[in-house]
């Protein structure tokens, strides 16, 4: 798989050298979370950015409070409604297709040009959030492209290594996709039944093995000492509708609260999404 | 992607599907009761030259069969790997050489990587680098891998593992979407795979038994303590692969395992990975639990791993037009002119929902539907446990 | 329910009113008995003007030979009840978003204008519209050709459009023959009857003020009408064949 058609850069991820000092030396010390568990980090929104497209978004998460740890960088450009293409059979709906793609240089590992696997993944839980909100029947025989960029992942820069934790930015990720990719559709001027937004919730255990776990909104992976269990959710507050449910972790079954309140908070973490959302939208049309 | 193949049904044929689906109990097109799943055969064992292997036939049609390769695999030590043994077990320096593994026996020291397992599905029709394929894949490995308690069966020793390969292959077209199929025949084949018996020690370089008879499963079995089971002979394996279910809803009514055609019409549909582990685990949270209540059940403990939303098709089928828009019976004298054309375009888009006339639907799934599918999959003795117990049936040869 | 006034700028999901009181219009949609807004932008509320409409309706019927009826018309449906003001939402009034007004700083009027054409919200051919296309190329069969202007609305995208032979023209329609009716490079005013198939809309010509308004002869020049299937170039005088559209008063 590779790509020949351009000059890339090494192949693997090279790790910075790690000094043997007295803060490696010592059990890594976790940055606690210093919000609120049921406070999301500030979030800057905006429409229009790319003047080319027909609607566009650009996102940004609030870097927390500890230096080194980079926020979310997302831009989304939406093109169309346009013609599909020839070979393509007819349709009564718009025919949406999602790209997410990480830039190269947004995570410790570096990314390559040819979408990999979870970006794919990623595109597909977009459009399952999408195609809920958008009116497909309005645009016959067209087609809309919903371009995302990760400019800069949410990954923390202080740890030298990979934690195996890649699956929570990504659901962070993409409750950040689903948010700007609305600010865009919006924007676009494609109808939509409702703003969805994208909204994350965690169950963590913070104090050793045997502590009780805890629910926490916008959770950042390197602020907890394990994450449980997450979920990501796509939420349309007026209609009061869940249009994309991602749930992974392990939770026992016998205890089905424990899920409900995790969903709850990631719908409550999608309101305050929102509420930036409409804010954004409000602004762009006065 | 796969779920929103074309269905050829017309708005009619739909608006009837989803009216009898609606009703309680719900009319299914084939018969079963909503909780029933279709026929299938299964048999494990199929392929010589895997470590463990399976096959399953719906009796729709639609085949798969899965075989589960193993490799020894040199795992990557990273500068900062000694940190993380300081980390865990609390050991001075990251020396390897003076045997602390036998130090401190009672730690669980094994690490496991996501990156240990490598899984492919293969659908004929579908491009490798298909959206949907990627995204089978994804909610089949994540189910595999989310408890982060796999990646460690693999783990050999400090500086060895074993790289499992899963390739699942459909054989069949798709002719229903096959999450169901691929996540029963994976389970089986793990269940089937035996890694060769260790017989190196410590971190040197690792060296197997050459009997086959004595290598282990993955999965490692118990012979059950209770009387129930018919056979003596019969082992199960305490802590099994996850299984993956799709559940949809259509009104108020939750169905298990629909059919291509009956997924046309959901409303909603989850796929819901959910494993059984045995009863005593580490993690303290099921202990708070077993506190609350003593679990009476005989061994299964199940676990909720992950869910995913399905994108229903249902959103991408043609409207019906209802009589009282529809030209031919009267709607619009003449219509003749572009601008009472127009007009009733666009009412045709905007009225109220019409029995009988099919409307593709829109916005999400409400709140109190969605923890319902999930309640109902998690119920005990209910179809989680039907389904594990007729795949323990399946001879494990 | 109290009377409130429906909002002046909408986002998505908004409420707009109950749908006892409004008909829904575009960029709106019906849910639960009430009106949201679908789209961004600014709510408008149209008074039903029925005879007004009528009026309009007997304007846009150009006299000529009346289409013989060839087909069975059933009986016209009962009037809907009292008509209802409409409530619509459109983008296309905004002057740009957020990130245009750095953009209309920079350089006055026309600017502004071109960022004003620029946000308005694209549109789609539909049934019933009238369209400025240019033909692609022409077969015994039916000509190809690229809808271009939509209604009053410039697009965006070009789509694909088919006049096929029997939608040429109203009478005779056996006779009719591609080549003499379009050519290649001709503007045409055609009526869209159908989204068609995957790639084509599907167009007519068949009213008198539909066919050719802009043609060009062999010469390269550009030509006038002077009846209703022909065009004479001014300036060799030699005439060409093709489906005339009846010029219109300006």
């Amino acid at each position: 798989m590779a790509d020949r058609r351009r000059i890339n850069g090494p192949a693997g991820a090279t790790i910075p050298p790690v000094f043997d000092d007295a803060s490696t030396r010592g059990p890594k010390s976790i940055k606690s979370r210093s919000r609120p568990a049921n406070a999301t980090r500030k979030m800057y929104l905006k429409t229009g950015v790319t003047p080319s497209a027909s609607g566009s978004a650009y996102l940004e998460i609030e870097t927390s409070a500890t230096p080194g740890v980079s926020g979310l960088k997302l831009s989304c450009s939406v093109h169309g409604p346009r013609s599909l293409p020839r070979s393509a059979p007819f349709s009564p709906h718009i025919v949406l297709s999602t790209h997410v793609k990480y830039a190269p240089f947004a995570t410790k590992q570096r990314r390559g040009y040819l979408r990999d696997p979870s970006e794919r993944d990623l595109g597909i839980h977009l459009e399952a959030a999408l195609r809920g909100a958008i009116i497909a029947d309005r645009w016959p025989k067209s087609g809309v492209d919903i371009i995302i960029s990760i400019v800069e992942g949410d990954q923390d820069r202080e740890t030298s290594q990979l934690q195996g934790d890649e699956v929570w930015d990504m659901m962070n990720a993409l409750g950040g996709c689903i948010t700007v990719a609305a600010a865009a559709l919006a924007d676009a001027g494609i109808d939509c039944v409702d703003t969805v937004a994208g909204g994350v919730a965690a169950l963590v255990q913070d104090a050793g093995e045997d502590s009780i776990p805890t629910v926490v909104v916008d959770p950042i992976p390197s602020e907890h000492e394990k994450i449980l269990a997450a979920c990501c959710i796509a939420y349309l507050p007026t209609r009061d509708e869940v249009t994309n449910l991602w749930f992974r972790g392990d939770l026992p079954a016998s205890d089905i609260d424990l899920y409900t309140n995790l969903v709850e908070k990631g719908i409550q973490a999608s309101k305050n999404a929102n509420r930036v959302l409409v804010g954004c939208l409000a602004e762009t049309i006065q | 992607m796969a779920s929103s193949q074309h269905v050829l049904l017309s708005p009619a044929e739909l608006a009837y599907l989803h009216a009898s689906l609606s009703l309680t109990p719900p009319i299914r097109p084939d018969g079963r009761s909503p909780t029933q799943f279709r026929p299938l055969v299964a048999e494990t064992g199929i392929l010589p030259g895997t470590n463990g292997s399976a096959r399953i036939c719906f009796a729709d049609g639609t085949e798969a069969i899965v075989g589960v390769k193993a490799e020894v695999e040199r795992t990557a030590q990273r500068p900062g790997e000694d940190t993380i043994f300081l980390e865990e077990g609390g050991v001075e320096g990251g020396d390897d050489a003076d045997g602390d593994g036998e130090a401190r026996e009672g730690v669980d020291k094994r690490k496991g990587d996501a990156a240990w397992v490598e899984m492919t599905v293969e659908i004929p029709g579908l491009r490798d680098d298909d959206s949907g394929t990627a995204f089978l894949s994804a909610m089949l490995s994540e189910a595999l891998l989310s408890d982060g308690e796999f990646a460690k069966r693999l783990w050999i020793n400090r500086r060895f593992h074993w790289k499992l390969y899963l390739d699942i292959i459909l054989i069949s077209p798709p002719l229903s979407y096959p999450l169901p199929l691929l996540s029963l025949t994976s389970h089986l084949a793990l269940l089937s795979t035996r890694l060769p018996r260790l017989k190196s020690e410590g971190d040197e370089d690792p060296f197997f038994d050459d009997d086959w008879a004595a290598a282990p499963y993955l999965y490692p079995r118990t012979t059950p303590t209770t009387t129930s089971s018919t056979s003596p002979t019969t082992t199960t394996a305490a802590t099994r692969p996850p299984i993956t279910l799709l559940v949809m809803a259509v009104g108020n009514n939750i169905i298990f395992d629909p059919s291509k055609e009956e997924l046309t019409v959901a409303d909603v549909a989850l796929a819901v990975s959910v494993t059984s582990t045995a009863s005593s685990t580490s993690k303290p949270h099921t202990d708070n639990a077993d506190l609350k209540e003593p679990d009476t059940e005989a061994g299964r403990n199940l676990r909720l791993l992950s869910i995913r939303t399905i994108d229903p098709p249902s959103r991408l089928t043609p409207p019906g037009v209802a009589n009282a828009a529809n030209a031919a019976y009267g709607a619009n004298n003449g219509a003749a002119t572009g601008a009472t054309q127009k007009m009733l375009e666009a009412q045709t888009a905007e009225t109220e929902a019409v029995e009988g006339v099919w409307k593709a639907p829109r916005g999400g799934a409400k709140r109190r539907v969605l923890g319902a599918l999930v309640q109902k999959v998690l119920e005990r003795g209910g179809v989680v446990d039907e389904v594990l117990d007729a795949l323990e049936a399946v001879d494990l040869g | 329910m109290t009377t409130t006034a429906p909002p002046t700028l909408a986002i998505p999901g908004q409420l707009l009113g109950p749908a006892s009181r409004y008909q829904p219009g575009p960029g709106t949609h019906l849910h639960d008995a009430n009106l949201y807004a679908s789209l961004l932008g600014h709510v408008h509320v149209a008074q039903p003007q029925q005879s007004q409409q009528q009026q309009q309706q007997q304007q846009r019927r150009a006299p000529g030979p009346a289409k013989r009826l060839t087909k069975i018309t059933p009986a016209p449906a009962p009037t809907p009840p009292a008509e209802l003001p409409t409530i619509s939402v459109s983008v296309a009034a905004a002057g740009g978003g957020a990130g245009a007004g750095a953009v209309v700083v920079g350089d006055g009027g026309p600017v502004a204008g071109e960022r004003k054409q620029k946000k308005k919200r694209e549109v789609l051919p539909e049934v019933g519209n009238v369209v400025l296309c240019r033909v692609v190329r022409i077969t015994p069969r039916q000509a190809v050709v690229a809808i271009l202007v939509c209604g009053d609305s410039v697009l965006e995208a070009e789509w694909q459009g088919l006049i096929r032979v029997q939608d040429v023209r109203a009478t005779e329609k056996d006779r009719v023959r591609i080549y003499e009716s379009f050519r290649p490079g001709d503007v045409v005013r055609a009526e869209v009857i159908s989204l068609g198939d995957q790639a084509n809309y599907y167009l007519s010509t068949t009213r008198n003020e539909l066919g050719v308004v802009l043609a060009v002869s062999e010469a390269g020049n550009t030509m006038q009408p002077v009846s209703w299937k022909e065009f004479r170039d001014p300036e060799t005088g030699a005439m060409e064949l093709r489906k005339v559209a009846q010029p219109q008063p300006q």
